[in-house]
């Protein structure tokens, strides 16, 4: 695959590296790179990757622009806001470098579609914030042999790994489980804006070595950043014999979306803002017991009157507190994590949990705008 | 024997926001049950029930991985706890 006039010219710095020059640029061109999310990861690495010369570059992602993602997701500008992420992102990355291929996949990556996605990609990066997709992603990458360059990110903490399959650990290797219950994705704990970019900056540039074949990729290494510290650590892991998906005797040979979880006796109740606020205001009735299961900052940061605060991590050992009440009623930003909080209680056989619909924002939405959410 | 804990950010409701702590013990165990006696809750957050480190939870003592509790730990060296993280 040939380099044309033009492209000598824009990739004239790359030509002059030895360890790329006209060879890997060429290697580069023919590449089909797929960015799994195109949000504060994918944003940073799908541009680089584009301006980089990768032939091809799809975006996978299913949601809108929003004016919260724009503090990192760098993709994307605010005349984008309410857009399709992977049909706007398409737009800057062939705006960036016409002489490229972005192909927009604006749809949820499920075990149903996973295989028709991934067949036309040689490497896959995974920049996703929910933890069922990335071990999807994982999954199929072993399955199918694809490479996959992996990184997460959380407030002021990232990390980032490479497999690439028969030479070291794959995700799953490293991290065999996604924990129980839901965990807070950057929306509930927050991020600094810059930090993905620095992880999915990093991702870009493994997969760019990993095209061209040069320098050490992060292979049976797992490499974590600390923002706030300024610090980077290295950790050698290992592929694990007993891995379900790479291991010796696989248990998962086909991608599959995560195992709905058990069912619970018992239904969760449901409780609207203003359906909630009518029984706190009612004299005669004892008042619910309001449980805010968010995180200790954002209870802080605003929260209703008379709730307790045990973050949904704690409720586990920490329900013996709230089994003396009855029908307890609980409360998060959006109604995600009191949903698991409500599923957690009627597991342990505390009667009647409520769930507040659409949490605190709703609850500002409709009863209380000066209440602050964070 | 004294090491530092370097904790997960997740965790660090936990800890008042600090990334380190300093802890006492010559086993993993030892070093994760005086944890908990300063971080309330912490540990269960890392171990099982059953005595099991979680599978979204990895320790290394320094760079190598740490697979059993009873895992040595030395006056000086530092425990990273690593925790599956899910934002993009």
């Amino acid at each position: 695959m040939t380099l044309s006039a033009s492209e000598r010219a824009r990739y004239q710095r790359h030509l002059t590296l030895a360890e790329i020059g006209a060879a890997g640029q060429e290697k580069l061109k023919a590449a089909r790179v797929l960015v799994v999310g195109a949000g504060g990861l994918g944003s940073p690495a799908a541009l680089y990757l584009a301006a980089a010369g990768c032939g091809t570059v799809g975006l996978v992602d299913c949601d809108r622009v929003e004016l919260s993602n724009l503090q990192r997701q760098v993709l994307f500008g605010s005349s984008d806001i309410a857009r399709s992420k992977a049909e706007a992102g398409r737009e800057r990355l062939a705006s960036l470098n016409p002489e490229i291929r972005v192909v927009a996949h604006a749809l949820e990556l499920k075990a149903a579609n996973v295989r028709a996605v991934f067949r036309d990609y040689d490497l896959v990066l995974d920049g996703t914030d929910r933890l069922a997709t990335r071990y999807l992603v994982n999954d199929a990458c072993v399955i199918l042999g694809l490479p996959l360059v992996s990184a997460a990110i959380h407030r002021f903490e990232g990390q980032v790994m490479t497999y690439v399959p028969g030479r070291g650990p794959c995700y799953r290797c490293v991290f065999p489980q996604a924990p129980d219950g839901v965990v807070p994705n950057c929306a509930q704990a927050g991020v600094l804006g810059v930090l993905p970019g620095v992880l999915g900056t990093l991702q870009a540039t493994e997969a760019i070595k990993l095209i061209t074949a040069v320098g050490e990729p992060l292979l049976g290494r797992l490499l974590t950043y600390d923002a706030l510290e300024m610090r980077f650590h290295e950790f050698s892991v290992a592929r694990r014999p007993d891995c379900a998906v790479c291991g010796n005797a696989p248990t998962i040979t086909e991608p599959r979306d995560p195992a709905p979880l058990p069912t619970v006796a018992g239904t969760v109740r449901r409780i609207t803002a203003g359906a909630l606020n009518e029984l706190l205001r009612e004299a005669r009735a004892p008042a619910p017991h309001l449980v805010d299961v968010r995180e200790v900052h954002e209870f802080s940061a605003g929260h209703l009157e008379g709730s307790v605060n045990i973050p949904l991590g704690e409720l586990p050992r920490r329900l013996a507190e709230i089994a003396l009440h009855e029908a307890p009623v609980f409360i998060c930003r959006s109604g995600g994590r009191s949903f698991a909080a409500c599923e957690l209680a009627l597991r342990a056989g505390i009667p009647a949990p409520a769930n507040l619909e659409g949490g605190l924002l709703a609850w500002a939405a409709a009863i209380d705008p000066t209440l602050r959410v964070a | 024997m004294s090491c530092t804990v370097r904790i997960a950010s997740p965790l660090r409701s936990y800890t008042a926001g600090a990334a380190t702590l300093a802890a006492g013990g010559s086993t993993l165990a030892e070093v994760l049950a005086n944890l908990e006696q300063r971080c309330p809750g912490i540990r269960f957050r890392m171990i099982d029930e059953q005595n099991r480190i979680r599978p979204h939870m990895r320790l290394f003592v320094n760079t190598s991985e740490a697979r059993e509790l009873s895992a040595t730990v030395r006056h000086g060296d530092t425990v990273h706890v690593i925790c599956a993280l899910s934002g993009g």
